[in-house]
C-alpha cells in the first residue's frame, strides 16, 4: 500500500482537482483507492457528492477502528472510496501509522470488510503544521501542484527548505505545473527556470488552465469522467502515469 | 463495492418499469438508465445441464463470457470462446467458476438472443448514488425474456442497499435460480437427467416396478442418440450404454417378474442394441486415457504410442461412423420405437400384453429386500473365500455381484431410509472402485494383446508400436497385481460390523 499526499502551501492551485482526478485515474487502472479529505476548505468529498459525516467530528476518531471503517463512503465509481472531511485531525498520524502496519487492528478491520486499499490519497490542508509534518513523514510521495508564477516558485522553495530543516526526504516531493497558460510568456519563463533549478523534483506532466476543470464544481465529478477526451483529461492521465511510475516503479 | 453485498435477482420487465417510476422512497430517487444498443448472446450448457442444475447461467457475447449465479453473483472474463470444452477456455474467473463441470462434457447451445445492460440507481438529494442494481435484460429468440438484477452496495450506504433490495423484492424479484430462469427464458427446454428417479411404492407390484424402471431408462437412451450421431462428446455414448445396461440388469435381476421366455427374448433384444456400441466405447476409453498411458512408459517408447493412438483414432472414426449409421437406420428406429411402446404405461401401450412371471405380483418392498439380501450374502460368501491364492476369475465374479448389488440398491432406493442407505453405498462404491481398476487392467491387457496381433513387423512403425504396447502390458499387469492385493482389505473395509448390521436391519428384518 502506498500513501500519496496532495499538498500545497498556497491555496487555489488546483490541488483538490488533482487529488480527485488522480484518485479516479488510479481506480480506473484497477487500484483500490481511498481518498481522505483532510482539507476543511477542500472539496474532494464535494466533488464526489459525499456528504460530510457528523460522526467524524468526534474526538479520538482514529482510535476507534469500527467508527473509522464505518465513516468511509463508496463513491459512484468502482474501487474508489472516500473518507469525508470535517474531522479533527489530531490523531491522523496515528491513523497513518496504523494503515502502514499490516497487523494493526485498523488494517485487519479493513481487510475484514474487503476494503484493503492499494493507495491512500490524502487531500491535505494548505498550511505547514504539525499535521503536515506528520503526513510528510508517513507518505511515500507528496504531489505538489505549482502555478508557474513567481509567487508559487517561492512557496515551492519554502517547502523544500522546510523538508531540509526537518530532515524529511526531499526525494518524496513530486511537483508539477498546474493551471499553466501557454499564452503567458511569464508562465513559460518561470517553468524553464524552475525546471533548471529543481530538476527531478518536478514531473514533466503539465496540467493546463482549463474551463473543464473549473466546471468540475458544476458537474461534481472528475474531469476524467465527464470530459475524458478533453486536453485537461489527457494531462491528468499523463500525470497519473508519471506519478505511478515514480511511486510504484515499472 | 464488495462481493458479499451483491446478490442476484430476477425480475419481469414490467416490474422493473414500475419500480423505476415509483418515485422517491425515504429521500432516495430511483434512476434507470440503459446502455445504447443491444448485444447478441448465446447460452450454452452441457447436455446433462450441469450449469442449469447448479443454478447458474453461462452467457457468451462477441467480447466476453459471463457466468451468472456463481456464489450468488456474476463473473465475467474477456474473450470469445469458440472452445467446446471448459478445459479449453482461457484462464479467468469464469473458467475457474466452471471448473466443477465434467471435463468430458462439451458445451452445447441452449439458446440465443439479444441483451442490453443498464443500471437502476438510488440517488440522494446531491444526486449521489447510494445503491445500485446492475441490470441485464435478456431476450431470447423464440423464447422468453428476463431481467437479471445484481444488487451492488456502496460502502457506507448499507441502508440504501437494504432499501433497494426491499424495492426489488416488493416488485416481485425472485432469487436467481434454475427454476424461474430457465423455465422463463427457454420454455419447453427438456430437462434431461441421466439418472431418472423412478418412484416405487412399498406395495407397488414388482412387475410395475420393473416396467417403470425400464420405461424411465428407454427415453434416457433415446435422448442420447442425436449426440452419439453428431459425436459431440464421448458421454453421449456412455450414458446411452448405461441406460441400456440398466434395463438389461432389470431383466436379469428381477427374475420371474416377466415370463421366462419373454425375459429371454427381451434380454436378447437389448443385448443386440448394445453390441454395435462396444468397440466405439472401448476406443473412447483408450483415447480419453491417452495421457495416463503415456505416463506409464518411458519417453523413449512414446513414438510407439503415437503410432498406436493414431491407429486407435483411425479405427474410432470408422466405428463412430458405423454406429451413427446404425442409429439412423430404419431397423434400429423400428426396434427402439417398438420397445418404448412395449413398456409404456399409457392406455394404448403394450405393457398389459407383457407376459407376467411367478413373482410379478410381489410387493416391491418384499421383493427388494429378498433380492438385495440374497445378493449381499452371495458377495460375502465369495469375498470370504478370497485370499492371495484365489484365481482371478473369482475376483471378477465378486466384481459382477457388487455391480448387481449396486444396481439393485439404486433401483429400490426410494423404498428405504436415505441415511443408512447412503452409509452402505459409500463403502460399496470404494470396493467397486478397487474391483473396477483390477478389471480395467485385466481387460486392457487382453485388448492390447489383440492390438499386438494386428501389428505387422514389416510395416514401418509397427515394430516400434509393438514395443510400446508390450511395455504397457507389463505395466498394466503390475497394476493389476497391486489392485488384486488390495481386494481383501477393501472388502473388509466395506463389510464392517456396522455395514453388516445395516444390511440385516434394512433388508432382513434385523435377523442374521
Amino acid at each position: 500500500m502506498k500513501i500519496i499526499a496532495c499538498y500545497s502551501n498556497k491555496g487555489g492551485v488546483g490541488k483538490t482537482a488533482t487529488t480527485v482526478n488522480l484518485a479516479y485515474a488510479m481506480a480506473q487502472a484497477g487500484r483500490r483507492v481511498l481518498l481522505c479529505d483532510l482539507d476543511p476548505q477542500g472539496a474532494s468529498g464535494f466533488y464526489f457528492r459525499v456528504k460530510p459525516s457528523k460522526k467524524l467530528t468526534e474526538t479520538r476518531f482514529f482510535e476507534d477502528v469500527a467508527r473509522f471503517a464505518g465513516a468511509i463512503r463508496g463513491s459512484d465509481y468502482d474501487d474508489l472510496d472516500v473518507l469525508p472531511a470535517n474531522m479533527t485531525f489530531r490523531d491522523f498520524d496515528v491513523f497513518l501509522a496504523r494503515m502502514r502496519n499490516s497487523r494493526s487492528r485498523l488494517k485487519k478491520a479493513l481487510k475484514a470488510v474487503k476494503s484493503d486499499y492499494d493507495v491512500v490519497l490524502l487531500d491535505c490542508p494548505p498550511n505547514i503544521s504539525t499535521l503536515s509534518e506528520n503526513v510528510f513523514r508517513a507518505s511515500d510521495a507528496i504531489v505538489v501542484p505549482v502555478i508557474p508564477t513567481t509567487l508559487s516558485q517561492r512557496t515551492f522553495e519554502q517547502l523544500r527548505d522546510f523538508f531540509r530543516a526537518h530532515d524529511l526526504k526531499e526525494k518524496k516531493l513530486h511537483g508539477f505545473f498546474s493551471m499553466a497558460q501557454g499564452v503567458k510568456s511569464l508562465h513559460g519563463e518561470t517553468m524553464d527556470e524552475m525546471r533548471r533549478e529543481h530538476g527531478k523534483r518536478l514531473m514533466t506532466a503539465t496540467v493546463p488552465f482549463a474551463s473543464e476543470i473549473e466546471r468540475m464544481g458544476v458537474h461534481r465529478a472528475p474531469v476524467l469522467a465527464t470530459a475524458p477526451s478533453s486536453p485537461a483529461s489527457a494531462a491528468y492521465r499523463t500525470l497519473h502515469d508519471e506519478l505511478v511510475t515514480r511511486v510504484f516503479g515499472k | 463495492m464488495s462481493a458479499d453485498r451483491s446478490r442476484l435477482y430476477l425480475l419481469v420487465p414490467d416490474a422493473l418499469d414500475r419500480l423505476a417510476e415509483a418515485g422517491a422512497v425515504g429521500g432516495l430517487v430511483p434512476a434507470l438508465s440503459w446502455e445504447e444498443g443491444t448485444t447478441a448472446f448465446q447460452v450454452r450448457d452441457t447436455f446433462d445441464q450441469e450449469i442449469r442444475h447448479s443454478g447458474r447461467l453461462l452467457i457468451e457475447t462477441e467480447t466476453q463470457i459471463e457466468v451468472l449465479g456463481a456464489e450468488g453473483r456474476s463473473l465475467a472474463q474477456p474473450g470469445v470462446s469458440a472452445a467446446r470444452f471448459v478445459a479449453e477456455f482461457a484462464k479467468g474467473p469464469v473458467t475457474s467458476a466452471l471448473s466443477d463441470l465434467s471435463p468430458l462434457r462439451c458445451l452445447l447451445p441452449v439458446g440465443a438472443g439479444v441483451l442490453r445492460r443498464g443500471v437502476l440507481a438510488l440517488l440522494d438529494d446531491e444526486a449521489k448514488t447510494q445503491a445500485r442494481a446492475l441490470l441485464l435484460d435478456l431476450c431470447v429468440t423464440e423464447g422468453g425474456a428476463a431481467i437479471v438484477v445484481q444488487l451492488q452496495g456502496l460502502r457506507g450506504y448499507d441502508k440504501a442497499l437494504l432499501r433497494l433490495r426491499g424495492m426489488v423484492e416488493a416488485a416481485g424479484g425472485t432469487a436467481f435460480g434454475e427454476q424461474p430462469l430457465y423455465a422463463g427464458l427457454f420454455p419447453g427446454q427438456p430437462d434431461y437427467r441421466p439418472k431418472p428417479q423412478v418412484p416405487i411404492g412399498h406395495d407397488t407390484e414388482a412387475f410395475d416396478a420393473a416396467s417403470d424402471i425400464i420405461a424411465a431408462y428407454l427415453p434416457v437412451a433415446r435422448a442420447n442418440e442425436t449426440g452419439v450421431i453428431a459425436d459431440h462428446d464421448t458421454e453421449f455414448l456412455h450414458d446411452y450404454r448405461i441406460a441400456l445396461r440398466k434395463i438389461r440388469s432389470v431383466l436379469s435381476l428381477f427374475r420371474d417378474v416377466y415370463d421366462t421366455a419373454l425375459t429371454d427374448e427381451l434380454k436378447t433384444r437389448f443385448s443386440a442394441l448394445m453390441v454395435p456400441t462396444g468397440r466405439l466405447r472401448d476406443l473412447d476409453v483408450y483415447l480419453l486415457e491417452r495421457e495416463r498411458f503415456y505416463g506409464m512408459v518411458p519417453d523413449s517408447l512414446h513414438p510407439g504410442l503415437d503410432r498406436m493412438f493414431a491407429l486407435f483414432a483411425e479405427e474410432r472414426a470408422a466405428a463412430q461412423k458405423s454406429l451413427a449409421e446404425h442409429l439412423r437406420s430404419p431397423a434400429y428406429r423400428k426396434e427402439i420405437t417398438a420397445l418404448v411402446k412395449l413398456f409404456g404405461s399409457g392406455r394404448k401401450s403394450g405393457r398389459r400384453k407383457l407376459a407376467r412371471g411367478d413373482k410379478a405380483a410381489l410387493p416391491a418392498y418384499d421383493f427388494a429386500c429378498r433380492l438385495i439380501w440374497k445378493r449381499y450374502r452371495k458377495i460375502c460368501a465369495i469375498a470370504e473365500g478370497i485370499d492371495a491364492e484365489t484365481p482371478d476369475h473369482e475376483v471378477h465374479e465378486l466384481r459382477i455381484h457388487c455391480k448387481k448389488l449396486r444396481y439393485l440398491m439404486e433401483f429400490f432406493a426410494p423404498l428405504f431410509p436415505e441415511a443408512p442407505f447412503k452409509r452402505l453405498i459409500k463403502p460399496l462404491k470404494k470396493l467397486q472402485d478397487n474391483l473396477g481398476l483390477f478389471n480395467d487392467c485385466s481387460v486392457q491387457q487382453d485388448s492390447l494383446q489383440q492390438v499386438l496381433g494386428r501389428l505387422d513387423g514389416a510395416t514401418p512403425g509397427d515394430l516400434q508400436a509393438a514395443q510400446s504396447v508390450g511395455a504397457l502390458i507389463v505395466v498394466l499387469h503390475g497394476r493389476q497385481l497391486e489392485e488384486r492385493a488390495r481386494v481383501v482389505g477393501s472388502f473388509a473395509a466395506f463389510n464392517s460390523a456396522a455395514t453388516r448390521e445395516t444390511f440385516r436391519d434394512l433388508f432382513h428384518g434385523g435377523k442374521e
